[in-house]
């Protein structure tokens, strides 16, 4: 209190100018601090391009499959082929042979094609598809029976990828999938304006296909909703109500530690054991069946739980202590602090952080693979019992197969992979911009 | 009869019996630092409350060490001292918001009128429905300011429909003194308004349940000098209906606010007397340093 | 409560009241040394020094309202409380009491003035006998406050109340002795007045040092001892 205190503390005067002393190492500062920008830079331009990279590489090989080739035949509805007893039976129409409708057209297309071989390789410049797609509309207007239509066919997959110049006309006949004969035909129909790109709304509204022009995503996104909609439907309400117990209400103890590094821990588990988890115990032990998106959707909220509890945990906590002591203030049990204060405040959080965890969930495919749901299936799933596949999965059977057409239909699917991704986290962004810090 | 009136009187009284009239107790006088027995007389005539031999401790701390004090129906007792000294901390055992921290535990008897308040038979929501609490930060709930004075009334069930809930809410609003300028915006949230309103809307929030003592740590800590002389203002004006507790950091607070003052350090309840007493002439040598700013 | 003697947290706080009570210190010195040489002038029958000692009076004057000024910027900025708010308190009243003083010193030599101007005879020595040992009272009690004031001595303090009824009751006697004599001979009425005015001046002089006492009474126990019986004050003085 009472110490001499005048200078007595003061570091010994330098000889130097502290002007001097500073200057002289500034530059040295300087230059160091734009070094570690320019760095830093580089990295996000690196990391920049080899996105964009990315992307125009998916989008330039997806594009064209959203546009599909169709040819316009004339077809004769005949009668006599159709319905030959006129009772207009629907078992009779369903078992009619369209094919043969389809064929007669494409015989009125080229009358010169003659021989097996010449009409057959005619008869493939269209899908087998063509036929459903006659068969469909008797359905649908029965008064088309005996009447003469021009219609636009799908074509075949090969002329697809011709008519969108990914054939090499070059090479020998032998080296490419479609024919000189084919080639020509092709030409011909072009010149005459009877083939053209349309959208290919098939894409959206077929299941999975051996026939790439016949192949959609449809199946797959059904699968996907079905199995993300059991992972939330599971996952949230545990995940929320693990989180709130574990920050509110639990004790704190050596079990809640333990408890609390296990989830951290399972958080980091490779998602690929999770499947192994889900073929072990809810397949072979409980018996569900394989490839249902009841299944998927059950190993896909074991993954998916410790992100959600994590972020309902950190989203809890984030809730200013302030708010919980005016809630207990005014005399609020713990279940009405929690509930009329703390969980709404948290719930935006808790809601972001489950969008990405089933953001990732969307675009998980290693546990499902052990789950056999990489069975190809060509139904659309009705069901959680359905056997099903995923986009993801749709992607990687895709990706393996050798056709042309399939390449851009995977590109295609890709693309719708990443907008699901993009809008999922979109809207973890809104919810979060919307309601965050309302305190 | 009001308190200015009182005063007359008694000085008055004085001056006609200048050598009989009773004088102020005089304590001994304490000038040793190590002496924390309490100074001063800690009971009072008309007792809202009564803490015998309070003990506190936080795992192996021990934060408050065996305090005794009466706290008198309608009057504003203020609580100083320095930093970490146990003031919040005691303030908190009379509402039992130390309940909330796990390795707190509390010893010893406080009654709220007749009752122990850390009896079994006692629960929680009730005491704080009682004893209601301001807190240092205006915490408003983030709703309407309507949904936050509602808020206490709808938990405990006190009211049977929206009218009645209405006027509550109003005449809370009135008694805190922000109905005028909320009258008009009864449905913004409560965090809109400023700090001072603010914190008169956690005020008006904690008396719409009625309780019979508020408990205030620290209320003007956050605020500028006008809305800390409304809050001034404001407890003396709540004082004729509530027994108030305030701990303040601000001696000059304290001295204005308070009829009676309790120095607490380092876990001591040290002195408690009247705030003029105490801030004038007091008697125990740690409280004299404190407020005369020789600490430490 | 005892005055504390530690430093305060602000140092600066430490520096100004110093400041002020060694001011107020400065001015009882000044003021002990009016009524020295006020009585001296008297003694002596010097007009000149007691015209001196008239005009030093703005000196102390001035001094009052700077130890005033001082007070109030104190409690306007520091905001006193405990012994620091008695001290500030107890000195503006103790400046107070001590430009009162100094006023009866500047009567003292006033009188002086008037009874020696050589219009009238000056006044026999008898007349005068009861105002040097009715001063030397008065001068210790004065001096006894101001070591009181110095030390923050009670006992001291103490002491000088009790002197008060001792000079109260000289003052007593001494008029009865004037009024025995302008019985005696009329003719002295005239000078006799002065003198009783000169012992008057004492008088207030041992009331006015009285209140200083009961100040630094108030500073160093907090009890306001005015008003109240003599036993009281010793009482409520020197308990522990």
């Amino acid at each position: 209190m009472n110490k001499p205190t005048p200078a007595a503390g003061a570091p010994a005067p330098l000889n130097r100018d502290i002007k001097t002393i500073v200057n002289a190492g500034l530059k040295r500062r300087h230059a160091a601090e734009r070094h570690f920008r320019w760095y830093g830079l580089i990295a996000i331009s690196l990391g920049l391009a080899f996105v964009v990279l990315m992307f125009a590489n998916i989008i330039g090989k997806g594009y064209p499959a959203f546009w599909q080739t169709y040819i316009q035949v004339p077809i004769q509805f005949d009668a006599a082929v159709l319905d030959p007893d006129g009772k207009r039976d629907p078992q009779t129409l369903a078992n009619a042979d369209y094919a043969a409708l389809v064929r007669a057209g494409m015989r009125q297309l080229f009358p010169n094609a003659q021989g097996r071989l010449e009409l057959r390789a005619l008869y493939g410049l269209v899908s087998s598809d063509a036929a459903h797609e006659l068969h469909r509309r008797v359905l649908q207007t029965p008064a088309l029976i005996g009447a003469e239509q021009e219609l636009w066919l799908l074509a075949s997959a090969n002329v697809d990828t011709l008519v969108k110049g990914n054939i090499d006309r070059a090479l020998d006949e032998s080296e490419r999938p479609i024919k000189d004969n084919q080639i020509e035909w092709v030409n011909k129909l072009q010149a005459a304006g009877k083939i053209e790109k349309q959208f290919n709304a098939i894409l959206f509204s077929n299941g999975d296909s051996r026939e790439p022009e016949q192949a959609g995503i449809r199946g797959a996104l059904m699968g996907s909703f079905y199995t993300l909609l059991v992972t939330f439907l599971l996952s949230f309400p545990i995940g929320a109500a693990t989180a709130v117990y574990l920050e509110e209400f639990a004790p704190k103890n050596r079990w809640t530690d333990l408890i609390e590094v296990n989830i951290n821990n399972l958080a980091a588990v490779p998602s690929i054991v999770f499947g192994l988890l889900g073929l072990a115990v809810f397949i072979n032990f409980f018996g569900l069946p394989r490839s249902a998106p009841l299944v998927g959707g059950l190993v896909l909220s074991l993954m998916t739980l410790p992100v959600i509890i994590i972020a309902g945990r950190a989203a809890l906590t984030s809730v200013p202590p302030s708010i919980r002591e005016a809630a207990l203030g005014m005399g609020a049990s713990k279940l009405q602090m929690v509930g009329h204060h703390v969980l709404p405040l948290a719930m935006p959080g808790m809601l972001t952080g489950s969008i990405i965890g089933m953001a990732r969930a969307l675009g998980e495919s290693a546990p499902l693979l052990m789950i056999g749901m990489v069975a190809f299936i060509v139904d659309v799933p009705k069901s959680f019992m359905d056997p099903s596949t995923v986009l993801p999965v749709q992607i990687y059977l895709w990706s393996d197969l050798p056709e042309r057409a399939f390449v851009e239909r995977t590109s295609a699917a890709i693309m719708v992979l990443l907008a699901f991704m993009i809008l999922m986290n979109g809207l973890a962004i809104l919810l979060r911009k919307r309601f965050e810090r309302r305190w | 009869m009001s308190t200015t009136a009182i005063e007359t009187k008694v000085a008055l009284d004085q001056a006609l019996n200048l050598d009989t009239a009773p004088r102020k107790q005089s304590s001994v006088e304490v000038t040793d630092y190590n002496n924390r027995q309490t100074v001063g007389n800690i009971t009072v005539d008309n007792p809202k409350m009564v803490c015998r031999g309070v003990n506190v401790y936080y795992g192996e701390k021990h934060a408050i060490k065996n305090v005794g004090l009466d706290i008198g129906a309608n009057e504003v007792i203020a609580f100083i001292g320095p930093s970490g000294c146990g003031k919040s901390t005691f303030l908190r055992c009379l509402n039992r918001m130390n309940d909330t921290i796990p390795i707190c535990r509390v010893t010893g008897q406080i009654r709220l009128d007749s009752d122990d308040i850390y009896d079994k038979s006692i629960d929680v929501v009730q005491l704080r429905a009682r004893v209601g609490m301001v807190f240092q930060k205006p915490n408003p709930f983030p709703k309407s300011i309507y949904e936050n004075v509602a808020y206490g009334p709808r938990i405990h069930g006190m009211v049977n429909d929206k009218a009645e809930l209405d006027d509550l809410v109003r005449a809370s609003l009135e008694r805190a003194g922000l109905i005028k300028e909320v009258d008009k915006r009864m449905g913004e949230p409560g965090t809109s308004l400023s700090g001072g309103q603010q914190q008169r809307l956690c005020i008006a929030r904690a008396i719409a349940v009625n309780p019979e003592v508020i408990l205030m740590d620290e209320p003007c800590s956050a605020l500028d000098p006008i809305a800390t002389a409304k809050i001034e203002e404001l407890i003396d004006e709540l004082r004729e209906n509530y027994t108030i507790i305030i701990v303040t950091h601000s001696m000059q607070q304290a001295a204005r606010v308070s009829q009676r003052t309790a120095y607490f350090h380092l876990g001591d309840l040290i002195e408690v007397g009247d705030t003029d007493q105490i801030f004038t002439n007091p008697k125990h040598k740690l409280t004299e340093d404190y407020i005369t700013g020789r600490f430490g | 409560m005892a005055i504390s003697q530690d430093a305060h947290t602000v140092k600066q706080f430490d520096v100004l009241l110093a400041n002020l009570r060694n001011l107020v210190l400065e001015m009882g010195g000044l003021v002990e040394e009016q009524i020295k040489h006020a009585i001296q002038a008297l003694d002596d029958e010097d007009l000149i020094a007691a015209r001196e000692v008239i005009s030093r009076d703005q000196i102390i004057n001035g001094l009052q309202v700077k130890a005033d000024e001082d007070c109030v910027s104190i409690i306007a900025l520091r905001q006193p409380l405990g012994s620091d708010l008695r001290l500030i308190m107890s000195l503006s009243k103790i400046v107070t009491d001590l430009e009162r003083i100094g006023d009866e010193a500047e009567k003292i030599a006033r009188m002086t003035v008037k009874t020696y101007d050589g219009v009238s005879s000056p006044p026999s020595a008898k007349l005068l006998r009861d105002v040097v040992p009715m001063a030397r009272l008065a001068q210790d009690m004065l001096h006894g406050c101001l070591d009181a004031l110095a030390r923050l001595d009670v006992e001291k303090a103490v002491e000088v109340a009790q002197g008060d009824d001792e000079l109260d009751q000289e003052f007593q006697s001494a008029l009865r002795r004037l009024i025995t004599y302008m019985m005696e001979d009329p003719r002295t009425i005239g000078q006799a007045i002065n003198v009783i005015f000169i012992v008057k001046a004492l008088e207030r002089i041992g009331d006015h040092s009285k209140n200083i006492a009961e100040y630094i009474i108030y500073l160093v126990k907090g009890k306001d001892v005015r008003h109240v019986s003599m036993d009281v004050l010793v009482q409520d003085a020197l308990e522990e």
